[in-house]
């Protein structure tokens, strides 16, 4: 079996892109997969902070392989063994500092082409030298070089959405002026669904995400409702080790499961 | 959807169908008229290049610098459909032939060709022959912080 990329991406920040790529990753792992999670977010990267307690700050990051300053394969860390994964599971960050944050704005657009040159030339490390089966892409929000470079250089991009009219409003313009251009045929991921839905049927889900396909003209992968207790402070980062039997983690296997079978 | 009525309901129900059609109609040919827009701003400001080209020393116009064109995503989301097609597999294969591009696109390698082509002419894509093959890659300077 050849590998997979998978872009998460979204049209607003905060629909949960990191948190639902972070446990797909490690849900993968987990069933003995072999993962790769990267975060191209380098505007505002998030999956340090997500593993920060885990795993020791990098030598290389994702920055410095994107500008020819080490491979692919040199800004991978391998956390396998802190997670205790079945497969492997590497970690490709941003750096998160100011400095770093400083360089990435203002880049021109040329420098945007070599970008996205670079994305495309990693399928060779991952699948025939790394032999990941999922790379699982963390993007920026909205319509911006890094995440649309990594959507189009994606095999399958999943659209995370609210059900906030703005949101709804925003992604399906995104759908029709990026993802239709390109002729991408993503996945619409509902996440933060009504409180109320936690107690719907299966059957009851299918019906809201169907309205929402009629709206947006694209399938809906799943819906995963708002859990609140997701903040509380013993729940962490939300991570799936902290709290394996939370129902999040449910809904998530569901649209790993159809990820898996497509 | 079973809706219950005589000849007279149904009637509505082609009007409406009707004028929902008419609307999507406008819509699409709206949608036309965007594009149009973009090829035509896109041929006048090739032109204008062409013409700094040939009357030498480019360089010194800052218009032709600001207007050099990438082949970076937002400028390929300007360019026709049936180009950015190419330029994309032209990512994706790195280094591709108009056979390779044709069976990356499942179309014409005539199309591919020509298409291909433009590409270089506009300035997107290299080209680069060994032997009796010709080599499309993606025009990239060298990347920096
Ligand atoms: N299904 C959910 N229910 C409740 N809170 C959620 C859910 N999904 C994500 N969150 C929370 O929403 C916040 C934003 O999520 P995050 O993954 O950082 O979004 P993004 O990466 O899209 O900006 C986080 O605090 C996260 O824990
Ligand atoms: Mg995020």
């Amino acid at each position: 079996m050849k590998g997979k990329i998978i872009a998460i991406h979204s049209s607003r920040g905060g629909t949960g892109k990191t948190t639902i790529a972070t446990n797909l990753a490690l849900n993968y792992a987990n069933n003995g997969l072999n993962v790769a999670l990267l975060d191209l977010d380098f505007r505002a990267p998030s999956l340090f902070s997500v593993f920060s307690k885990r795993i020791k700050t990098p030598v290389h990051w994702l920055n410095d392989f994107m500008v020819d300053r080490c491979t692919l394969e040199q800004s991978l860390i391998d956390a396998s063994e802190c997670f205790d994964t079945r497969g492997s599971l590497l970690l490709g960050l941003a750096n998160p500092t100011l400095e770093a944050i400083r360089k990435v704005t203002g880049r021109s657009r040329s420098w945007e082409v070599s970008a996205a040159k670079k994305l495309f030339s990693i399928r060779k490390t991952l699948f025939d030298k790394k032999h990941i089966d999922y790379c699982i892409i963390d993007t920026s929000p909205g319509i911006q070089y890094s995440s649309i470079n990594a959507v189009v250089s994606s095999d399958v991009a999943v659209v995370v959405v609210t059900l906030n009219p703005v949101d709804i409003e925003g992604v399906k313009k995104m759908l029709s002026e990026v993802y239709d251009e390109f002729e991408k045929k993503p996945w619409v991921l509902i996440n933060k669904a009504y409180p109320q839905t936690r107690m719907w049927s299966s059957i009851k889900r299918a019906e809201l995400a169907g309205q929402i396909e009629k709206v947006l003209e694209h399938p809906v992968i799943g819906v995963i409702p708002c859990y609140c207790d997701v903040l509380e402070p013993k729940n962490g980062t939300f991570l799936m080790m902290g709290n394996p039997n939370h129902p999040f983690f449910n809904d998530l296997q569901e649209v790993a499961n159809k990820l898996e079978d497509m | 959807m079973a809706l219950q009525g005589g000849p007279e309901n149904s009637n509505a129900i082609d009007e409406l169908s009707i004028k929902l059609l008419l609307v999507k109609l406008i819509d699409e040919v709206d949608k036309l008229n965007q594009k149009l827009d973009l090829i035509i701003e896109f041929d006048a400001k090739m032109l204008k290049i062409h013409k700094e080209l040939l009357q030498g020393n480019p360089e010194q116009n800052s218009d032709y610098r600001t207007l050099k064109l990438e082949p970076d995503m937002m400028t390929l989301l300007s360019i026709p459909n049936s180009l950015r097609k190419t330029v994309i597999a032209i990512y994706k294969l790195q280094e591709a032939t108009a056979d390779d591009l044709s069976k990356e696109t499942k179309r014409l390698r005539a199309v591919e060709s020509a298409s291909a082509n433009q590409l270089v002419r506009l300035g997107f894509v290299n080209k680069k022959r060994e032997g009796r093959k010709v080599y499309f890659c993606i025009n990239a300077s060298e990347i920096s912080e």
